[in-house]
């Protein structure tokens, strides 16, 4: 039996389907192959008439279409004034629909941090939430104790696009019957276990505290450039981007895209700091110590980082 | 009954978009409205923003067209600053916006407009079962190589950008990577082989070749002279459509604003568009004045505000009573009319004969705007190519210091894949004041304006004959000929 899997968007700039294109061993095409997935309805990529979808959306709503897996891209928008007005489908709020998709659903992925989260205008007119959370707080849409037919609570996938890896995986693992393991946020520790930071190759420039105060000088990005690498989980510079590279190798600070709060409310691209020194450290240091060892580790910085000989 | 009243969801479009109709006894369309039908608000997300913020925030406008909404947000903050950016940064910005141009004209037309060749509205076309094999959802063979090819295309953004999409490596005063030789060398290598794709299998010939056919009579010598032509997706798609009459549908105001073409740097340090900024219409063309573009919302919900973009502001009126307004678009207008962008504008503007002296003669059509998305590779394919191969030196600089002002009024207009793309931008205090952005797709989806007149694909779809109004699918082809980005409509609609 194939797997059914019905992809809606919600308030979405479509980043997230064109992350998933990005996947390359599986490319989507081979993905939906390998594991017998029966794309029901995607926005891009089914070519369905608007006649036929409104039959399908009925069945899947009456139960007499089965579906595994319900993917939303986009948050959900609940405004004006908690109507879902800015949102509509031709009957009725896009909201509401969703709501009753999550319901017939044997797993639900929130596809990225809107949908996860709320993430661009959560806290707007446009009361954007997630699914099973607006920002940090649990509830969303869904409220806190959904869980979907086959007993789970909805799968975020955060990322400002989703990384292509965690949607591949996740379809994967769950189209071969198995466990997705989910930890901080119901994020799954696969792919939210590492911090950003991790993997980075301005590592060697972090440990020496030798830190970039202008674009492109080259350097850590953490201490004056409004780097959140060390203070974020995800995948960047672990799977890295299009195979390629990644925001904060070429110099671009992570902008914290993964985390509840984003985008945050204070401004990109600097540090908030007290005399120099981040308001924000790594997650989990010990403040007086992490200092001690900056202030050392500084010290002991080679001329050749000071210098930028390695030309990372 | 006279008429019937259809409403139509579109999907293969980035967004959300429904399209009203009213259909005649004869099924001839005598009303239609664009209706976007989707909110996001972000312009007010701007307001009290630190300025920067915009190359982060207006990024995620648009998915597919990210790269674009960063250029355009980088020019307006390097105008407000004051600061003329490196030979290099304006190379790697271009090519960057540039290689995001072409993976959107390919994806959305094998992805998203060939698709409807393999709908039961053409089971009878002979050359449907080859239509099914090359562009079945998912599974044609067309569709699969064009998810393989674009994907590597846009690597190169990740190599001098860090990630697409969004990535925020533009910055007033150019971009924060600095790339290595070797880094260059690898999106040289990556462009060679997509050219090398792009000849054999999209166009069936060499760049040089195509750019040979002038006229419609050559066009004809072309693909007559080989099947390697008649058999490309380019020749497929000719042969499909004029036997299927795609070249007589969907003619809109015909009247078209470009942004004209990359700013290239030239060797006596000054700036030259690959082609020019402006307005055409049948009777000749005009170089582009910015203080000309207004937004009227007459027929929008939202509240009535100044015109133009540094006085506008998107307050939405969600509840109105004004029964006139039916759409979440601004209407967009130039000069106080309505005006049609995209490749075809651009490559009117590039004065490429073929397409002047197509338009002049018949006007547009869904044929003659997407032959321009497939062909305008070949107009931008070379200039990626020279951007690149020009950065391969020792001393490349890609930033210059800039000051930040507290205080500025500024603006960026670019060409964004699907056309004219302008971001206008109030600084105060530090702080963004007002932001407003007005996309591509704000000027094709645009409702009627405060006159009564009818946004260009509103006006393409009226008088079309459709053959089942039930499922019209040539009004659906004539606003895929748009390629609709409801997401961008950022005030606005979802799609694509």
């Amino acid at each position: 039996m194939p797997k059914t899997l019905y992809w809606i968007q919600g308030g979405s700039c479509g980043g997230d389907t064109w992350s998933l294109m990005n996947s390359d061993t599986p490319d989507p095409v081979e993905l939906f192959e390998a594991f017998d997935i029966d794309v029901l309805w995607h926005h891009a990529l089914s070519s369905t008439s608007a006649t036929d979808l409104t039959l399908l959306n009925q069945r899947i709503l009456a139960g007499d279409q089965h579906l595994d897996i319900l993917c939303l891209e986009g948050s959900v928008i609940n405004g004006p004034d908690g109507t879902g007005r800015f949102d509509m489908l031709p009957d009725g709020p896009r909201k509401d629909f969703i709501y009753k998709l999550a319901q017939q659903a044997q797993f639900v992925l929130a596809v990225g941090t809107c949908a996860s989260f709320g993430g661009i205008g959560a806290g707007s007119e446009t009361m954007a939430g997630g699914l099973q959370f607006n920002q940090w707080e649990m509830g969303g849409l869904l409220g806190q104790t959904y869980r979907s037919k086959a007993g789970h609570p909805v799968i975020n996938l955060p990322g400002c696009p989703c990384h292509c890896d965690v949607v591949v995986g996740t379809l994967s693992v769950l189209a071969a019957d198995g466990v997705v393991k989910l930890g901080h946020y119901n994020t799954p520790t696969d792919w939210y276990g590492v911090m950003v930071h991790q993997g980075c190759t301005r590592n060697e420039y972090h440990e020496y505290r030798v830190e970039e105060k202008q674009f492109g000088e080259r350097g850590c990005l953490f201490f004056y450039m409004g780097c959140h690498g060390p203070l974020v989980t995800g995948p960047c510079n672990k799977a890295l981007w299009n195979r390629r590279s990644s925001k904060t190798r070429v110099g671009v600070p992570c902008f914290g895209c993964t985390r509840p709060d984003f985008p945050q409310q204070y401004p990109f691209f600097e540090t908030r700091n007290i005399e120099g020194i981040p308001i924000e450290l790594p997650d989990g240091v010990s403040r007086a110590h992490y200092m001690a060892y900056k202030g050392m580790a500084a010290a002991a910085a080679p001329k050749r980082l000071m210098e930028r000989k390695t030309n990372i | 009954m006279t008429t019937i009243q259809k409403i139509i969801p579109l999907n293969r479009v980035e967004g959300d978009l429904e399209i009203h109709l009213a259909v005649d006894r004869d099924n001839v369309v005598t009303m239609a409205k664009s209706v976007g039908t989707m909110y996001r608000g972000i312009e007010n997300l701007m307001k009290g923003r630190g300025p920067l913020d915009s190359l982060v925030i207006t990024p995620r406008i648009c998915g597919i067209c990210t790269t674009a909404h960063l250029n355009c947000a980088a020019k307006a903050l390097d105008m407000a600053y004051e600061v003329s950016i490196p030979a290099d940064a304006h190379r790697l910005r271009n090519a960057t916006l540039m290689v995001e141009q072409l993976q959107n004209d390919l994806r959305h037309l094998m992805l998203l407009f060939m698709p409807d060749f393999t709908r039961p509205h053409y089971a009878d076309h002979p050359l449907y079962e080859e239509a099914l094999a090359r562009y079945r959802p998912l599974k044609g063979q067309s569709t699969v190589e064009t998810i393989q090819e674009t994907k590597k295309l846009v690597e190169i953004i990740a190599i001098l950008g860090g990630q697409w999409p969004h990535s925020s490596f533009m910055v007033p005063g150019g971009v924060v990577s600095v790339p290595s030789v070797s880094d260059i060398v690898q999106c040289r290598h990556i462009l060679s082989n997509f050219r090398k794709w792009y000849e054999k299998r999209v166009l069936g010939c060499n760049l040089d070749r195509w750019r040979a056919v002038k006229t419609w009579d050559q066009l004809q010598g072309w693909l007559d002279e080989k099947p390697a032509h008649r058999n490309s997706e380019l020749g497929f798609f000719i042969r499909f459509c004029r036997s299927a009459g795609l070249d007589s549908l969907g003619c809109g105001h015909d009247r078209f604003i470009s942004a004209g073409g990359v700013d290239q740097p030239t060797s006596d340090g000054g700036i030259r568009p690959l082609f020019p900024a402006g307005i055409f219409t049948a009777t000749g063309t005009m170089p582009l004045d910015p203080h000309k573009i207004s937004e009227d919302v007459s027929h929008a919900y939202f509240k009535q505000t100044p015109a133009h973009p540094f006085e506008s502001r998107t307050l939405a009126d969600p509840y109105t009573e004004d029964g006139r307004k039916y759409s979440w678009a601004k209407a967009p207008r130039y000069d106080g009319k309505p005006a049609e962008t995209g490749p075809l504008a651009d490559l009117l503007m590039a004065d490429i004969p073929l397409f002047v002296a197509w338009v002049r003669a018949n006007g547009a059509s869904v044929f003659i705007r997407e032959l321009a998305r497939m062909v305008r590779p070949t107009l931008i394919l070379p200039a990626v190519e020279q951007c690149v191969a020009h950065m391969a030196h020792a001393n490349a600089q890609f930033y210059t210091d800039t000051r930040k002002r507290p205080s500025a009024k500024s603006f960026g207009i670019i060409t964004a894949p699907r056309g004219i793309l302008g971001h206008w931008v109030v600084i105060e205090d530090g702080k963004i004041a007002n932001y407003q952005v007005i996309t591509p797709t704000a000027w094709n989806a645009s409702p009627r304006d405060a006159d009564g007149v009818a946004g260009p694909w509103e006006q393409a779809v009226l008088g079309t004959t459709v053959r089942n109004p039930n499922d019209p699918v040539e009004v659906e082809q004539i606003i895929r000929s748009f390629d609709p980005c409801l997401v961008c409509t950022v005030h606005a609609i979802r799609a694509y």
